[in-house]
């Protein structure tokens, strides 16, 4: 009888540790991340006080309203031209990306053919080559084509940035759709193309629009070659945009951190909106003949 | 029949639309930089394209500690980030399997990391580090676990620390989502065979659970290791390299040789150093994941 | 009129062979069943004759048309498969209806027919289900209803059954019989089980390696197996086979006992050929409990090894001339392991095969 009671109080502390281990890793994940949304919305004197003040005492959207230029007191860095060129390239690239990713997965997923498996290796080490190795060679090859510093030239790197990922991704949705259902469907009447987007495509739809939304975040957040192909005002992206407050001698700490909201906040919708499906398909895309 | 027309045609016109982006974005510019590589190319100076000299840039960089000392910390630094972010994401999938309420919500909440800017993350942790502002030195201090205000970002090994616990705090969570879901998709037979053969916990873990899991940190060595790079948006945001090359890794290295002192040739022969280790990487890890899933077998 | 024409067809996959060569001339409304064990070609067969897998070599012909080129649509054909392939993204109406809409059907004709084909298989009530709101053998119900309701010439049918538990199999066996006989049609079924292809075929056909073995209606291959490979794959428990020689008249087993040839074989023995003397178990009983007493026969001594009653009978496992034999005792009597008994063989239904090549000696 005591013996039960003990394991019972034993299983109930055991229980109680867990959940407090839990919640302190949710403190660490969430806390760097929550403490420059909060500073977001705090004047530059409560972010600079000592000791610090945990909850934003006045909160104000005045750092937004400055970045944008829209108050009177206005900061010299164009955020609003940065978030403008940011979505135009990311969505562009992701677009793209997708379309010749949807082309190169099928074709993984579905075909045998000599040299698959070195085909898919060779994309995955060329998604390897670190950014900034890369963009010597292209800041040269560009500057002579005259796509240096323009939204074009960003794009077709992020395409091809992203074409490995989304292959591997989008094969691996495709591979869980049986292939007995396109074979069913051409019984049925359909050409091959019909069977793909009558049957196939929907099924994957789900699977695909988390590609996308992992293609659109990276280049959303890409930095390393953003920061050398991309110079002025029409064609810089965000996070390189992010840099230029810390060019100025005394760093504005309240711009940047409305700044990093702004690109803290699709991440964070995005992210959300797909996880499961991204989540599936990392684990079981890619690999195997 | 024509060959475009043919069925085995297909997989490699559905392909070509992504092997031309990729040739035209990496492959002809990895060819190109491997030429910059044999020449003493500046950018201030266009005509030195054309200044062959052989290994002379090889040469000079493989008998220079300014490269194997940042090359030496770039290795040591992802041995480091990548153990304990191996470490710590099994803690962390072995944790969240126990408990039993919202751990959907929590793996949502760990994908966020990932999703972040890695430059955002650095400016995060320059911000939280700061030595006069930052939360960290205003907690210790609150505390009163410390008096001073501690210089992280300053003192070489406390910039380093600093850097390596961004990253962590950044990539740990690629682990811990993919052992978790290794975790969720593990069948209970052979862990009740185990526990029947008198396996106790620990034996049950290292002999069962452990090699069904390594498939899956495979899979997430494999995508970390395929952008390992993003290390260097950290440190230009955080340090730059600083103070005076004390935390320089290979690719800062690489920008400001190249870009800052405009020596193009040298810099894409480091270049070339560091993509060659990077692909090495990223092979290694490839294979072991291929070989994994062969042996598991029947179990995916 | 569909009959269907396989000539030489052969499938190749790079240099691996897996189809040699096969003839078959299957009959307008007629039910054949290819059969055999797995990775004997006979999915590849039928995939083939779908236009699901290249034809690499031979014709195949539907009605009076070469389909070696012609996509699966082209065929007027509807396959089930295997793992039903119902589209999980569709309703039953819809899956029913899909290949209608395909064909640019109208839409009233799309519903009337498939209210018609839901009818026949029983599914009116089960129209607004997606496919994950069903059972296993209402999906297996819903796709041959996609089957049908095209009307198509040739039904073609992938181990329907094999997804569904032994109860579910017997009866959805009886209704694929039922709706053959309904909407006539050609069919070619293929599976691996000996008892489905027994029981639906018209005639069926033994396939082994990618080679036909046999072809002929259930019985002929019941009774007059062609070759050991066949002896042993259609009928249950499967037929024993000894070697042994010819002498005198007789097969000489292994350990010296003689078994008569019977007289139909008798022109094929000469002396000294080597054989295999094949006999079912239901040919060999104790004497008195044996499922006919009368024709010739041939009486042994053997010991009771494992006695499995089964009610009305007894399957025993004994041992002749060094090799373990299955025999069946006819009757409710109960045998004990180690009790001897003497068992009679029915000669009459006795077969012998070359023992080199595995011919019936018939063929001779």
């Amino acid at each position: 009888m005591s013996l039960a009671v003990e394991s019972q109080t034993s299983k109930q502390l055991k229980r109680a540790g867990l959940t407090a281990l839990t919640f302190l890793l949710m403190v660490v994940m969430c806390v760097p991340g929550l403490w420059v949304v909060l500073s977001a919305f705090r004047p530059n004197g409560e972010i600079l006080a000592k000791p610090p003040i945990w909850i934003p005492e006045a909160p104000t959207f005045d750092n937004f309203r400055k970045i944008f230029g829209l108050g009177t007191d206005q900061v010299a860095i164009p955020v609003g031209s940065y978030f403008m060129n940011s979505l135009i390239i990311a969505m562009t690239s992701t677009v793209i990306a997708l379309a010749i990713g949807m082309a190169g997965g099928y074709a993984f997923a579905r075909y045998r053919f000599r040299g698959k498996g070195s085909i898919f290796l060779g994309l995955m080490l060329f998604r390897a080559v670190p950014g900034i190795a890369l963009s010597l060679p292209v800041f040269i090859i560009w500057s002579k084509l005259g796509i240096i510093d323009t939204k074009i030239g960003l794009i077709i790197v992020y395409v091809s940035l992203n074409v490995p990922f989304t292959i591997w991704l989008i094969d691996g949705f495709f591979r869980q759709i049986p292939l007995s259902l396109s074979e069913a469907a051409q019984v049925d009447g359909c050409t091959r193309w019909q069977a793909f987007w009558k049957i196939e495509f929907p099924l994957a739809r789900s699977g695909i629009a988390a590609a996308g939304v992992f293609a659109f975040l990276t280049s959303w957040n890409e930095f390393a070659l953003a920061s050398q192909l991309t110079r002025s005002t029409s064609s810089k992206t965000l996070p390189v945009g992010l840099l230029d407050f810390t060019a100025q001698f005394t760093i504005d700490w309240a711009g940047m951190c409305a700044m990093a909201v702004i690109i803290i906040i699709p991440a964070l919708i995005l992210t959300f909106l797909v996880q499961k499906h991204l989540i599936a398909g990392l684990t079981f895309g890619g690999v195997k003949g | 029949m024509p060959f475009w027309r043919r069925e085995s045609a297909t997989p490699f016109l559905l392909l070509t639309p992504a092997l031309l982006t990729m040739a035209f974005v990496v492959i002809i510019p990895l060819v190109f930089s491997m030429y910059t590589s044999f020449t003493g190319y500046r950018l201030v100076k266009p005509d030195s394209l054309y200044d062959w000299v052989g290994f002379r840039n090889y040469a000079r960089i493989l008998s220079d500690w300014e490269f194997w000392v940042p090359f030496g910390r770039t290795v040591l630094f992802l041995t480091v980030v990548l153990n304990v972010e191996f470490l710590l994401g099994l803690g962390i999938a072995l944790l969240i399997n126990r408990i039993t309420w919202g751990q959907r919500t929590l793996r949502t909440i760990m994908m966020f990391p990932m999703m972040f800017s890695p430059i955002l993350v650095g400016f995060q942790f320059k911000f939280l580090f700061n030595d006069n502002i930052g939360i960290v030195n205003n907690a210790l201090q609150s505390l009163g676990l410390s008096d001073g205000a501690i210089a992280w970002l300053v003192d070489a090994k406390l910039a380093f620390f600093s850097i390596a616990i961004a990253e962590i705090w950044m990539s740990t969570s690629v682990f811990a989502i993919l052992l978790l879901a290794g975790l969720f998709a593990m069948p209970r037979d052979p862990l009740e065979a185990a526990k029947v053969d008198g396996c106790n916990a620990w034996q049950t873990f290292r002999h069962i659970t452990l090699p069904f899991l390594m498939p899956f940190a495979y899979i997430a060595m494999a995508i970390r290791s395929l952008d390992v790079a993003r290390a260097y948006d950290i440190v230009t945001v955080m340090t730059d390299g600083g103070p005076a090359g004390r935390t320089e890794i290979l690719w800062t290295l690489i920008a400001r040789v190249g870009y800052d002192n405009s020596r193009m040739g040298m810099a894409n022969a480091m270049a070339y150093v560091s993509t060659i280790l990077s692909i090495l990487f990223t092979w290694y890890f490839y294979r072991k994941l291929v070989a994994a899933r062969r042996y598991m077998g029947g179990a995916q | 009129m569909a009959e269907i024409t396989l000539d030489k067809v052969v499938k190749k996959y790079g240099a691996a062979s897996v189809v040699h060569g096969i003839d078959l001339e299957i009959a307008h409304e007629e039910f054949v069943v290819l059969v055999g064990p797995s990775g004997c070609g006979k999915s590849t067969t039928l995939r083939m004759i779908a236009g699901l897998e290249d034809i690499s070599g031979g014709i195949v012909r539907i009605g009076d048309r070469v389909v070696n080129d012609l996509p699966p649509r082209k065929r007027n054909i509807s396959m089930v498969f295997q793992n039903y392939a119902l589209y999980p993204h569709m309703n039953v109406r819809e899956n029913l209806g899909f290949g209608l809409k395909i064909a640019g059907e109208s839409p009233d004709n799309i519903s009337k027919r498939v209210d018609e084909a839901a009818a026949v298989l029983g599914l009116t009530p089960l129209l607004d289900r997606t496919p994950a709101e069903l059972s296993g053998g209402q999906r297996q119900r819903v796709a041959m209803g996609r089957a049908i309701v095209r009307r198509p010439e040739v039904f073609l049918f992938d181990e329907p059954l094999s997804n569904l538990d032994a109860k579910l199999r017997g009866q959805m066996r009886a209704e694929i019989k039922k709706l053959h006989q309904k909407v006539r049609t050609t069919v070619v079924y293929v599976t691996h089980d000996q008892v489905e292809a027994m029981t639906l075929a018209d005639r069926i056909v033994v396939m082994r390696d990618g080679r036909i073995e046999q072809v002929g209606t259930p019985m002929e291959a019941f009774n007059h197996p062609r070759t050991t490979f066949v002896a042993t794959f259609i009928g249950s428990p499967p037929m024993n086979l000894l070697p042994g020689v010819i002498a005198g008249g007789a097969v000489r087993l292994a350990d010296g006992t003689t078994v008569p040839v019977p007289d139909r074989l008798k022109p094929h023995a000469r002396d000294g050929r080597k054989v295999t003397l094949g006999i079912r178990p239901d040919d060999i009983s104790p004497v008195g409990h044996g499922l006919s007493q009368d024709g010739p026969g041939a009486e042994v001594d053997l010991t009771v090894e494992l006695a499995e009653p089964l009610g009305m009978e007894s399957l025993i496992y004994t041992r002749l001339a060094g090799q373990e034999v299955l025999a069946k005792l006819y009757g409710p009597r109960i045998v004990q392991p180690g009790e001897q008994l003497t068992f009679r063989m029915a000669l009459d239904r006795a077969h012998l095969f070359d023992a080199e090549t595995g011919q019936s000696l018939r063929l001779d």
